[in-house]
């Protein structure tokens, strides 16, 4: 059998599909040019190139134990960042260690990438980011105080007003514009660093890889992606 | 002291639970095992199936209350049914299913009873009302342990957070303890409620020169009372056993309840009240063949009271790894 001639349909969906392919092309042409032409993004950005995933953030805050003295700088900064009423905080520090060798354990939201919370809610209010922030969906959540029970770290509060679960965001917004949390921003010793875990050049990734930040018991196998330096 | 974020309406919901579900499954043993025909024990049926349904709902209720904005815009529980990985949500779908079969079994007893709920049934029921009873029964059997095992579930899941809650039944067999020993208090205090108490009482009238519950059932009852009561002391042993094994925060909850600031309730309300006196007495009545009024509502209350009080020590007593 001779091979068909072209139909008319045919023919008229190949050449749909060569018109969609060149508008597709020409559109990423003109978003590259765009993208070009655009200031570089923080590199503290989701959007910001040079992770090992080509743009997939995945955050991490490592708290320096030997740095903190316990000032409460970043307790302080959290609250007036998150207009928490008086006696309310997402972070408490810990004081450890006897009267000679005092030391302090900052605790907040661990982020953790297996999190007993977000297993534990009943209504997905609560949920894990792809960049590794954990939070709280506030229109699912009923209040249930699941979550503030599961928690390992202790690390959720209960806002009786409205009656839902809050913890630390990792002040979200904030970085999400190429900025840090507050915390961080608020800490005059350097005792916190924040980054992206995902580019090997950065602080964070070195310490991480290097074994010296290390997750607040790992055994409770829940992966943080807060870490801490503990000597 | 122990976690702050459930207090006493998380108790009493969990124990509500369990009494409407331990009542259930008694009215449901005594429907099936045919004794509610053979001797007059249809207030113990009467009682374990009208009380099943409305304790339970009452208990969803409190649940309800304990809700932050849950309570204040209700139709966020519907959310509750959406994440199957979440334990509670397993939960919520069991009583929600319980619910409306207990009720349904309350009134197919009461059917038996009361006139104007026999005037409500259809004709072409009436005659189906045992038949049905019974299906009702077998079913919602299954749904009854689910609540009352789900009532451990619920709060053994919370892992490494609450380490007395998360113990396991034997060092070498992963499966948490709780739920076992909630089963059985929720057998417990249903029996309590709905056979001691109840048919104690309406049977005294029956049984009016002897003024006691007097049968081979009673005998039976008793000896299974005794297996329940044996497997509770069994069980709150290797509880404690090895929470203290396990030290730091388990050690120290284990330390709160044995001999610490709740040691009275433990061993008054727990030990004395409710192990060691219901035990003398189904002895006693296994030996005499029947059980006077008293004795019936001794054992009665005091299997009921320990189950409160143990709920209320271990969620008390539950003091997080980290503080």
């Amino acid at each position: 059998m001779a091979p068909r001639p072209l139909s008319r349909r045919a023919f008229l969906r190949s050449a749909l599909g060569a018109g969609v392919a060149a508008a597709v092309g020409g559109a990423a042409l003109i978003a590259r040019r765009i993208a070009i032409a655009a200031p570089t993004p923080s590199p503290l950005s989701p959007h910001a190139r040079g992770g090992e995933r080509g743009g997939v953030a995945r955050y991490a805050l490592i708290i320096d134990t030997t740095r903190c003295v316990g000032c409460g700088a970043c307790v302080k900064a959290c609250n007036i960042r998150n207009n928490l009423p008086g006696g309310k905080s997402y972070i408490r520090i810990f004081p450890r260690g006897g009267e000679l060798d005092r030391w302090f354990l900052p605790v907040q939201c661990q982020h953790c990438a297996n999190p007993p919370c977000a297993h534990v809610c009943p209504t997905r209010a609560t949920y894990r980011r792809s960049d590794g922030v954990v939070l709280i969906n506030e229109k699912r959540c009923v209040g249930c105080k699941y979550c503030e029970v599961a928690c390992p770290y202790q690390a959720r509060t209960f806002d009786e007003k409205r009656g839902v679960v809050d913890k630390c965001w990792l002040c979200l917004d904030d970085v999400l514009a190429g900025g840090e949390p507050a915390c961080v921003q608020a800490c005059v010793l350097g005792a916190r660093l924040f980054g992206r875990q995902d580019d090997p050049n950065s602080e964070v990734a070195r310490l991480i890889s290097s074994g010296e930040a290390k997750p607040l018991h790992p055994e409770f196998g829940t992966q943080p992606s807060v870490l801490y330096y503990i000597v | 002291m122990g976690q702050t974020a459930w207090g006493w309406l998380t108790v009493i919901y969990l124990f509500l639970g369990g009494l409407g579900a331990g009542a259930f499954l008694t009215a449901a043993f005594f429907e099936l095992s045919g004794w509610r025909y053979e001797r007059d024990y249809s207030p113990t049926c009467l009682t374990g199936a009208t009380v099943s349904g409305p304790m339970v709902a009452l208990g969803s209720l409190l649940l309800i209350f304990d809700l932050g904005a849950g309570k204040l815009q209700p139709w966020r529980i519907l959310h509750m049914f959406t994440h199957f990985r979440s334990v509670m949500t397993w939960g919520i779908w069991i009583l929600s299913i319980f619910i409306p079969l207990g009720l349904i079994y309350g009134l197919l007893e009461l059917i038996e009873v009361e006139p104007f709920i026999r005037g409500l049934a259809q004709a072409w029921l009436r005659p189906k009302v045992r038949s049905c009873r019974r299906l009702v029964a077998i079913v919602g059997s299954i749904f009854a342990v689910g609540t009352a095992v789900h009532t451990g579930v619920l709060i053994s899941a919370v892992g490494p957070a609450v380490p007395l809650w998360s113990q396991p039944l034997l060092p070498f067999l992963p499966v948490p303890l709780l739920p076992v020993l909630f089963l059985i208090l929720a057998i417990s205090t249903g029996l309590g409620l709905s056979f001691d108490l109840t048919a104690t009482i309406a049977l005294r009238g029956i049984h009016e020169q002897t003024r006691s519950l007097r049968s081979v059932q009673v005998r039976i009852m008793s000896l299974i009372r005794i297996i329940l009561i044996s497997l509770e002391t069994v069980l709150i042993t290797l509880l404690f056993i090895s929470a203290l094994n396990a030290g730091g925060a388990a050690a120290e909850s284990a330390r709160l309840v044995l001999y610490g600031s709740f040691s009275v309730v433990f061993w008054v309300g727990v030990v004395l009240i409710g192990l060691v006196c219901p035990f003398l007495i189904y002895a006693y009545v296994i030996g005499v063949g029947h059980q006077p009024l008293l004795l019936g509502l001794i054992s009665g209350l005091g299997v009921m009271i320990a189950g409160l009080s143990l709920r209320y020590l271990i969620i008390a007593a539950g003091i997080p790894a980290f503080l």
